[in-house]
């Protein structure tokens, strides 16, 4: 039965690693999964690396290590806008993961390292699809790794910084409406790059049981200078479309977190978390062909995506010394406006919720599970640039699977 | 831990894994699709690419158009289908299809070009059966009531019920319940490609009278519909592929042995340039003995055009052999005087249709915005398919310059189903236009 269960549970899911409003993860730790996706006020453990630095000095173990996995299944569904044509994603498994270490060097000073995957996105509505001369499939993902020092003042502020190397790779297909016998033009792009950035937090215990962060992670300019355009086209129109290198700039942007936790008493936890993404950081999808034809140049896919707040809260609840179980749930505005939605990134408000549970088998060692669920809000738009209009409907499943050790 | 995956699983399964839309509920509205009838000239007909064959009459606007009133109601949609994919041989030295090919021109150049297809046209032969297109190549307004134009017309003749009748005599028998058409265009039309030579624009008192016979015909059977009106034909590529000043003249030497010729020898004003200069062409109002003139902006070269004379005769400015002015046959060229008398006849009977069509409570297809859309700077964009009014490339002109494509038959589709729609209050989906092709590419 539980076999069953799983296959038709793999069945019938597809998968994108964009869950954001935009090709942001919330992903970073599963037990801060289970809490709504807060933690910029939180010091389970290492995570904080990610979530706030200022937290990290504020880990009581000498070492502290985690990792984790989640596995994104979406279901998404296009019905054009006045035909009588839908389209659904095609099933993806994708696994956005994350690693951290910290080390205390000394009562006051903290050491870390993070390895994750803050921004992705990947899609495939197939070849052929109505759509396909926007997109049929991409898949640009970013792995960031992030060496921090923190410090606390006190017991009371901690202050901490890193420093973000950040790797993106970025693929796409999509069709070109240039007929020949037997087919239609194509074009692939596919490169990579590195970029830098920063993550800078500030946490403060003021009393005995309260928790305020405030962190800031930079934007990182994903610019792939040399990515690989390769055209399939008919010979005819060859010369006008000859392989080239391409340009891709993708801004990964800023994020300003702001985030206060309570313990009530020794069972509850209370948390709420306000996440500032700089999403207009993202003005357009630029392509800049090296090998300049009359029909090939600088081509710029408008974006103007929009500054965006999301509301977080989570509630934690210390069943014994071996299980804690958590519940949680945010709103994720869409920073797409209506008038470029585009089958790219079929972004709507979103509302996520959460649950999580942690098992600590013996002491400094805990197994964690969440699972989020989101409900993608039916959506109309249309990508005027390009005159594509639809409903997008969106459903996600996303379990995730870690493991802490700290001593 | 397996029993927690368990029912973390479950939950999931339990909300439904997909999130259904609704799928696009197609509606008739107030109007009834049961028989569509098609009522026009070769753009309804299918006609393209030089031609009227298979793949292009499968592709005709009409047959697009019947494909989603299927979905609402409509009846099946009968053409008179031609076997061949390059065309019919209706008479003597009709010419199969323009595919897009190579070909070397006079210079010895290899370009892209089109050229005939090969293979075997169909026999001329009547088809033998009732059809719902009866979209006509060449007909003008009147020739639909003129008795025996099945004698006149081999297109018509190829599935007239009468030889003697005239095509509005076929609505009656049909029992149509609904209509399209597309008429008028070759009123103008015809006395475009002809260069203002060889035909002329219908009088004004005759498209009037043709056009209220044909709808009170239409009208008489009891179906309703749509109509399209007349788009400015001087905006097709088959006027505007040849620029009125594509006589480049590569260098400046050449330019002044041209200008001392002109001057010293044929006493003729015209001043060239190195680069591009505008064609001599024939006028007959200029000043013997040469009767030529330089085109001005506005002026149009037809497509027909003989571009190896153009190219290494010296057509367009002085023969090669004889050195003498050689103008371009007055049969190839629109001058300022014919552009404005197409114009102003296509207004007027667009303010005719126009009229008629909101009289007799018939839809509007304003054809003559749309194809101004097409032509404009932007062109018109449809899922992600930008298309204009640029031969070849622009994607909605066949290699004709005057017929249709494939998607832009498919356009074309989806602006009679916006007045179908429009008009009778139904729900007709649009033509999915990335499924059809634009000029093929070899």
């Amino acid at each position: 039965m539980r076999r069953i269960t799983f296959l038709l549970l793999l069945f019938c899911f597809a998968a994108m690693t964009s869950i954001g409003g935009g090709y942001q993860v919330g992903l970073h730790s599963t037990k801060n999964t289970g809490m709504g996706l807060i933690g910029t006020s939180l010091t389970y453990d290492a995570s904080s690396i990610f979530y706030n630095p200022g937290g990290v000095s504020f880990i009581k173990d000498k070492w502290s290590l985690s990792g984790g996995i989640n596995l994104i299944m979406a279901r998404v569904t296009f019905q054009g806008k006045d035909v009588n044509y839908q389209a659904h994603l095609i099933h993806e498994l994708n696994t956005p993961f994350y690693l951290y270490a910290s080390y205390k060097a000394t009562n006051n000073l903290s050491l870390g390292i993070a390895v994750n995957t803050p921004y992705g996105n990947s899609l495939s509505w197939g070849d052929n699809w109505q759509g396909r001369f926007l997109i049929q499939n991409l898949s640009f993902q970013a792995i960031t790794v992030q060496p921090t020092v923190s410090y606390k003042f006190k017991n009371i502020v901690g202050l901490g910084f890193g420093l973000v190397w950040a790797y993106g790779n970025v693929k796409l297909n999509k069709a070109l409406p240039i007929d020949y016998t037997g087919g239609e033009g194509q074009l692939n792009i596919q490169g990579s790059t590195i970029g830098f950035g920063f993550n800078a937090g500030l946490m403060i215990h003021p009393v005995k049981g309260l928790n305020i962060g405030i962190d800031y992670r930079s934007k990182i300019n994903m610019d792939v200078q040399n990515a690989n355009a390769t055209f399939t086209v008919p010979a005819a129109v060859r010369s006008q479309f000859p392989d080239s290198k391409v340009e891709v700039a993708l801004p990964l942007p800023a994020n300003l977190d702001f985030g206060v936790s309570y313990e009530i008493n020794e069972k509850f936890l209370i948390g709420i978390n306000l996440c500032y993404v700089f999403w207009k950081q993202y003005d357009s999808l630029v392509f800049n062909f090296k090998t300049k034809t009359p029909s090939l140049g600088r081509t710029a896919m408008p974006a103007l995506y929009q500054n965006r707040l999301i509301p977080r809260i989570g509630l934690q609840y210390k069943v014994n010394q071996i299980v804690t179980v958590r519940i949680g749930g945010y709103y994720d505005p869409s920073p797409v406006q209506t008038d470029y939605l585009n089958p790219q990134t079929p972004s709507s408000n979103e509302i996520g919720l959460t649950a999580g549970l942690s098992v600590y088998p013996f002491k400094g060692f805990s197994i964690d599970a969440a699972f989020l669920y989101l409900m993608g809000t039916k959506r109309d738009g249309t990508y005027s640039p390009e005159n594509f209009a639809g409903t997008y409907s969106s459903v996600f499943y996303i379990p995730a699977i870690g493991l802490s050790y700290s001593f | 831990m397996k029993k927690l995956l368990f029912i973390i699983l479950s939950l999931a399964l339990f909300t439904s894994c997909e999130r259904k839309i609704n799928e696009y509920a197609a509606d008739k509205g107030s109007a009834n699709f049961t028989t569509y009838i098609s009522v026009g000239n070769s753009l309804v007909a299918g006609y393209a690419d030089g031609a009227l064959y298979h793949d292009g009459q499968l592709y005709s606007c009409p047959n697009l158009i019947s494909g989603q009133l299927q979905l609402a109601g409509g009846g099946a949609f009968v053409q008179p289908m031609v076997n061949s994919n390059i065309g019919v041989a209706v008479y003597p030295g009709v010419r199969p299809k323009f595919v897009l090919g190579y070909k070397a021109d006079c210079q010895g150049i290899v370009g892209l070009s089109p050229v005939l297809a090969q293979g075997d046209m169909d026999p001329f032969a009547p088809v033998g059966y009732a059809v719902n297109n009866l979209g006509i190549p060449g007909a003008k307004s009147f020739h639909l009531i003129v008795p025996g134009y099945a004698t006149m017309n081999p297109y018509y003749t190829r599935f007239a019920s009468s030889m003697t009748g005239a095509v509005v005599g076929e609505f009656a028998n049909l029992h149509p319940t609904f209509f399209t058409m597309q008429l008028g265009d070759n009123d103008v039309l015809a006395y475009a490609l002809a260069g203002g030579s060889y035909d002329s624009i219908t009088p004004i008192p005759i498209f009037y009278y043709a056009m209220k016979t044909v709808l009170g015909t239409l009208l008489a059977t009891g179906a309703s519909g749509v109509m399209a009106n007349i788009p400015d034909v001087t905006s097709i590529p088959f006027f505007t592929t040849i620029p009125y000043n594509g006589l480049v003249i590569p260098r400046q030497s050449l330019a002044d042995s041209v200008n001392m010729a002109m001057e010293h020898f044929y006493h003729l004003p015209f001043h060239y340039i190195a680069g591009p200069n505008p064609f001599l062409i024939r006028d007959m109002s200029a000043s013997p003995p040469f009767y030529v003139r330089q085109m001005q902006p506005g002026e149009l070269v037809l497509m027909t055009v003989p571009q190896d004379s153009l190219k290494c005769k010296g057509m367009g400015i002085i023969d090669v052999n004889t050195h003498l002015p050689y103008p371009i046959p007055g049969e190839y060229v629109l001058t300022t005087a014919e552009v404005t008398q197409i114009k102003g006849a296509t207004s007027i009977f667009n303010a005719i249709i126009d009229t008629m069509a909101a009289n007799r409570h018939i839809g509007l297809v304003n054809m003559n915005s749309r194809l101004k859309e097409l032509n404009s700077q932007s062109g018109i964009v449809w899922d992600g398919v930008h298309m204009n009014t640029t031969f070849v490339t622009g994607g909605a002109f066949s290699l004709d310059g005057i017929h249709l494509t494939p998607r832009g038959n498919a356009l074309s589709a989806n602006f009679f189903i916006d007045a179908i729609n429009q008009r009778f209050g139904s729900k007709i989906p649009y033509v999915d236009i990335t499924k059809y092709k634009g000029v093929v590419f070899p």
